[in-house]
């Protein structure tokens, strides 16, 4: 009993002990953390000396636990754009410091005071091309079960996304999609609810769609860019897709916060960001990155859709998160 | 397995050598009652004193669908599991135990590997494009993939197998306790195999089951993983509910409250089945 006493006080003294070389990254896992390691924290680890150890996958319970509890083992976390700014409104964050981390080339879409850019995407309508026959073209098709039957998938959670997906199958101009018509959203999804399936995770939603068990869905362009790679045959169309992004940020209490804005200053610069993307298929935040990256993949860069691409309002998200989680819930369990 | 030899142990009585269950106890109160408490006192503190999240929880439509929802499912899971594994039990019972060890290896086996592997295995077998559906259109008995998951029937499937062990161990005890005179005295006295499994064998296994089925019930409403992938969302339970709530919108108050009434909930149902049970203890098993 006494061995165990020590052996847990020991391990709490040196997970409180904070180490000025050392600092802790937070993602999501999978394919884009890894690409996370290759790119950012391996040659900053090389130039700074700073260790970085990598955590995961992101909780937005476990980091609101840390700050409330005082006791903040992440310094960066990868999160969505919309949980950043209202986690800085609830007082979650810490203030981004612009004289370690260079402004004037990030993306201002995806920045703001307590957040930088990690990366952008898109949502892009895909599909199986054994399940599906001719080629959708717009969100409108996902709606057509006339025209293109099958099952689609759509992302689960209360999310930026499948609303106004809705909305522009409803015809919806992009233009006036804010404030988002929940009423009218809703009743458009009523038209295809039995149809849908729900995928929870990326991985999920190339299983769904590489397996033919969706014929097609509104997926995120990275992990089509992934089943392509693997030589699947899906299809995507760039019409209409939706941009969002993940941004980066640092926990307020972070212990490591100096090295976290080091660290941030290196994920954000064109070198970070080019090869970040190339990996990733992911978009670049940083408006200097795509002159280091090869033309080919410049290509199939959410940048290169810009005709007809609309962005989410993560602003809008952020304030009325809650009552259209609300609802979505509400909705979908009925 | 044991027989009887663990029914006569009483820890009312606090028989010589209870205090090795010492270290349990306080494994429980440390990690089991301070969160319960912890878990009760933020659900009426956060975000201000007061019954609001409560008032929220009984309030909010989605939250008593997913109530219901959660207790319709774990009683069909409970109900199946039931019906599959009490031949299985039978089996075991009375079979020689050189095989019956063997069977028992394979159950047991199932239990050995990582529960999110067996799920994604399901959906696998599962979905439209599956192994299972291909093979019924295959031979030509079906014209269209059967909707076998995202929704009710998935669910049930996936988590009746995962819960059969569950089943079949006090199962098998009770079982194993029943006289098989009295099974061969029906049959001289010209009773039906039916008659003699109704009026004879049900009613003696009638504890096992009980315990069984309270057991595969409870784990039943706390389930994750396997409803998560195999549901669809109009039969989300209300773990991913929970989850949701916690995680993503951050209202920790209202997941609590969740929590909390679940587990009101279940002991509410665990008292009910020792009164209906009537105190009968199940016999051997575990």
């Amino acid at each position: 009993m006494k061995l165990i006493l020590t052996g847990i006080l020991a391990g709490l003294l040196a997970a409180s002990a904070a180490h000025a070389d050392e600092m802790a990254f937070t993602s999501w896992g999978g394919t884009t953390q890894e690409a996370q390691t290759k790119s950012w924290a391996a040659p900053f680890e090389a130039s700074s000396g700073i260790k970085v150890l990598q955590d995961g996958p992101t909780d937005y319970g476990k980091l609101k636990a840390m700050v409330d509890a005082k006791n903040v083992t992440w310094d960066v976390v990868d999160v969505e754009m919309d949980f950043a700014i209202k986690a800085a409104k609830d007082g979650l964050l810490e203030p981004i410091d612009f004289t370690v981390v260079p402004k004037a080339d990030l993306d201002p879409r995806f920045s703001n005071d307590h957040a930088v850019g990690s990366f952008y995407y898109s949502f892009v309508l895909a599909w199986n091309k054994g399940s599906v026959s001719g080629e959708p073209a717009s969100w409108a098709d996902m709606f057509d079960t006339k025209k293109y039957p099958g099952k689609r998938t759509f992302y689960k959670w209360s999310a930026p996304g499948v609303i106004e997906i809705a909305l522009l199958a409803d015809g919806v101009p992009a233009d006036k999609l804010y404030p988002l018509d929940l009423d009218r959203a809703f009743k458009k999804l009523d038209t295809i609810k039995s149809d849908i399936v729900w995928w929870g995770g990326g991985a999920e939603s190339q299983q769904l769609i590489a397996s033919g068990e969706a014929a097609f869905g509104q997926l995120w362009n990275g992990r089509v860019f992934a089943l392509q790679q693997d030589g699947t045959d899906v299809g995507v169309s760039w019409n209409q897709n939706l941009t969002a992004a993940d941004v980066l940020v640092v926990p307020k209490g972070a212990k490591n916060k100096d090295s976290a804005m080091k660290f941030l200053a290196a994920a954000t610069s064109p070198t970070g960001q080019a090869k970040f993307a190339e990996a990733s298929g992911y978009a670049p935040i940083n408006v200097k990155a795509k002159a280091e990256m090869p033309a080919e993949v410049v290509k199939g860069l959410p940048d290169a859709h810009v005709d007809g691409q609309i962005n989410l309002d993560m602003n809008y998200w952020a304030e009325h998160r809650d009552e259209i989680a609300t609802r979505w819930y509400a909705w979908q369990t009925k | 397995m044991h027989g009887n030899s663990l029914r006569r142990g009483s820890i009312a009585g606090l028989p010589a050598g209870s205090g090795g269950a010492l270290p349990a106890l306080v494994l429980v109160g440390l990690f089991f009652v301070v969160p319960v408490v912890a878990l009760l006192l933020r659900s009426v503190t956060d975000p201000e004193p007061g019954l609001q999240n409560y008032a929220a929880l009984f309030g909010s439509g989605t939250y008593v669908r997913v109530f219901l929802n959660t207790f319709l499912v774990a009683a069909v899971v409970t109900a199946v599991t039931i019906v599959v594994a009490f031949p299985v039990a039978w089996m075991l019972a009375i079979m020689p135990p050189a095989f019956g060890s063997i069977v028992f290896g394979i159950i047991i086996l199932s239990m050995w590997t990582n529960l999110l592997t067996r799920t994604y295995a399901w959906m696998v077998l599962l979905q439209r494009t599956g192994v299972i559906n291909r093979t019924l259109m295959g031979m030509g008995i079906t014209q269209e993939p059967l909707p076998l998951i995202n929704n009710l029937t998935g669910v049930t499937i996936g988590m009746v197998y995962i819960m059969l062990p569950f089943m079949i161990l006090p199962l098998v005890g009770t079982l194993r306790a029943i006289d098989p005179m009295t099974l061969r005295a029906a049959a001289l006295c010209g009773a039906t195999p039916f008659q003699a499994f109704r009026r004879i064998l049900l009613p003696l296994s009638l504890p096992g089951i009980a315990a069984g089925g309270l057991m595969v019930f409870v784990m039943s409403l706390g389930y994750f993983v396997t409803p998560a992938l195999l549901g669809g969302t109009s039969n989300m339970m209300l773990a991913e509910m929970i989850a949701q709530t916690v995680q993503s919108l951050l209202n920790w108050g209202l997941g609590s409250a969740a929590a909390f009434v679940l587990l009101v909930v279940t002991m509410a149902l665990y008292v009910l089945q020792l009164r209906l049970v009537g105190g009968k203890r199940p016999a051997g098993g575990l």
